[in-house]
């Protein structure tokens, strides 16, 4: 291998892809630095998925150009392949071998030589707290545990870009919190580049950039912190004490959303709250006022929340039923 | 063990962390080294999956005992008629040895037809990605998943050999060597055949029919069951039998399989002995192609 530092860790040139009449990509453009942690948040159907597909040359993209750890995905696949890691988002492990054997033959087929492979499966089962598990048929792990031995997996050769798709989708809330715990500390330790996609959207705060992507376009691209400083706007929950009420409220703030009973309204300064309370205090019930959040960035860019419940209710349950044996 | 905040430690950390991180390697082998590893790590993977599948090892176990013992066992006695004290059939074997090399050939068929049942695991439940990212190429993969079924197929037609006494087939060592070589071929072709398979349908339940199917047909036609005469010549066969069946029989790849183990485990042939390894060499390339065309598209 020639002396090889790009400085992007991957970059994404133009990048559009079709599947029959809908546009999955429009045109993405991103770079991911050296050692960053890089999100892509969007809706369910946002084009994520197709574009890690992309960048891990499952896929070619009709236009544009892609590289990763400077090789180019589609002219020189193996060793772009060499330098990623990927845990998909459905689960891609062999459920009738043992924890240990599924890294085993990661480490063979990638060509990590004997001795080191063997030190570095140990070390990875102890990270990801798996150690004990190492004899256990895979599929007797529960869901947490199985997407934790897929992040060890990905590291087993030594991969420079790790790539995780939706790590977080289908797992409880406590396993979530632990799963970014795990690839920070193997981001810390291997020196990784990690590209990561969710549309859970609390989970992008400590990333060190994000990119927010919807039907296939790359609507803004920055820190967590200058993104809401950009975007972000003040929202105001508001429980109203009847329809009467709410239809009024709405009324006068046409920005406004209802769902569940609650309507949210974006304002721009507190002097707005004190009008809301001044104009509607006798009508409503409960008022909450949040500082700016990822979440209302998403909302003013896109002018929806990034969460349809029930779009997400189909994802979990076709991840669940894949997930069985 | 808590995840520390990113960034904080320099690259060569002396600090012990609690697993000693091994200094990270990339790309320092020659290539080969890594296909000849990958190709043995996907040889394995198959082998292991199929040893740990009950339900195939007791078909593969139950199979030849049907064939040789029920069937075998059953048609002895009519298979050498005698008309006015003269033996009939030419073909100085009983039944149970003609059928011998047969019910190998037949245990190779199902295991390794079954064995690309693989092929629609690993789509099906995800794996196939994690060999999609690897950098092997492709072909590496496919000839690494066939060898795998080829080895079980011959694992399972080797079981029959444990009948070859109650059989009455003597065993040699050198009948042992060519056996394999024809089974090995045999084996790696029908891996391949199911691969083809495998790879136009979608649901594992398709797959078991679709297989029954196309096995049991080129098995029953392949003379293995019954002998075209050979004290006949090919123009008396003609009239002895209905010439579509003797025109499949002659056409049956899986003919020449047969009569190449025959030859080689009872001596006796039905036709020239060097067509039969030709037959299955061709095979074994072609339907290798054929597969690797279809999986380079999945």
């Amino acid at each position: 291998m020639p002396e090889h530092e790009p400085k992007d860790m991957i970059t994404v040139r133009d990048v559009s892809k079709r599947y029959g009449r809908t546009l999955a990509l429009d045109g993405v453009s991103l770079e991911v630095g050296h050692g960053e942690r890089y999100a892509l948040l969007g809706p369910n159907g946002a084009g994520k998925t197709t574009l890690i597909h992309i960048v891990c040359t499952i896929h070619p993209a009709d236009s544009g150009t892609v590289t990763v750890a400077g090789w180019d995905v589609h002219r020189q696949p193996r060793r772009a392949r060499q330098a990623l890691g990927v845990v998909f988002q459905e689960p891609s492990l062999d459920t009738r071998l043992t924890v240990g054997e599924n890294l085993e033959f990661h480490g063979r087929v990638f060509g990590v030589p004997r001795q080191l492979r063997r030190r570095r499966i140990a070390e990875l089962l102890e990270l990801v707290e798996l150690a004990e598990w190492r004899d256990k048929l895979v599929a007797t792990l529960s869901k947490g545990m199985q997407r934790r031995l897929e992040i060890a997996r990905a590291l087993v050769h030594d991969a420079q870009v790790l790539v995780l798709d939706e790590p977080t989708v289908g797992l409880d809330a406590q396993t979530r919190a632990r799963m970014w715990d795990y690839i920070a500390e193997v981001q810390r330790r291997h020196e990784l580049t990690v590209l990561v996609t969710t549309h859970y959207i609390e989970e992008v705060d400590d990333c060190d950039r994000v990119c927010i992507i919807d039907h296939g376009r790359v609507l803004a691209i920055d820190t967590p912190e200058a993104l809401k400083a950009s975007h972000g706007r003040t929202l105001v929950r508001v429980k109203a004490r009847d329809e009467v009420a709410a239809g009024r409220l709405l009324a006068a703030y046409p920005d406004g959303t209802s769902a569940n009973g609650t309507i949210v309204v974006p304002v721009d300064t507190t002097a707005s709250v004190t009008e809301i309370l001044r104009t509607f205090g006798n009508e409503l019930e409960a008022i909450t006022v949040e500082s700016p959040t990822l979440e209302s960035v998403f909302l003013s860019l896109t002018g929806r929340a990034i969460r349809d419940p029930a779009a997400e209710a189909e994802a979990t349950g076709r991840r669940g039923a894949r997930g069985r044996r | 063990m808590a995840a520390g905040s990113r960034g904080e430690a320099p690259v060569e950390a002396p600090e012990p962390l609690p697993v000693a991180a091994t200094p990270v390697r990339r790309g320092d082998r020659p290539p080969v080294a890594v296909w000849l590893g990958g190709l043995g790590a996907i040889w394995l993977r198959e082998i292991k999956r199929a040893l740990r599948d009950r339900g195939q090892f007791i078909g593969g176990v139950s199979r030849p005992l049907l064939w040789v013992i029920i069937l075998g066992v059953g048609l002895n006695p009519y298979f050498r008629g005698e008309i006015y004290g003269e033996v009939r059939f030419v073909v100085p074997y009983t039944y149970l040895q003609f059928i011998f090399p047969a019910v190998i050939a037949l245990n190779i068929m199902y295991t390794s037809v079954q064995s690309a049942v693989s092929v629609i695991w690993d789509r099906e439940f995800g794996f196939l990605r994690e060999v999609l990212v690897s950098p092997l190429p492709r072909w590496l993969v496919l000839l690494g998943k066939v060898l795998g079924g080829t080895t079980v197929a011959m694992i399972h037609g080797a079981l029959v050999l444990a009948l070859a006494r109650f059989a009455n087939v003597p065993i040699t060592p050198t009948k042992l060597v060519q056996g394999f070589g024809v089974m090995f071929l045999l084996a790696f072709s029908l891996t391949c055949v199911g691969v083809v398979i495998a790879n136009r349908l979608r649901s594992f339940e398709g797959f078991g029919v679709f297989s029954n199917a196309v096995i049991l047909p080129l098995y029953f036609t392949s003379a293995s069951v019954f002998p075209l005469n050979p004290a006949l010549t090919r123009a008396q066969t003609r009239v002895v039998y209905p010439e579509w069946l003797v025109t499949i029989v002659e056409w049956n790849p899986i003919t020449y399989a047969v009569d190449s183990l025959r030859g080689i485990f009872i001596g006796f042939n039905q036709f020239d002995p060097r067509i039969g390894p030709v037959v299955l060499a061709v095979a074994a390339v072609v339907f290798f192609a054929l597969a690797l065309r279809d999986f380079r598209r999945a």
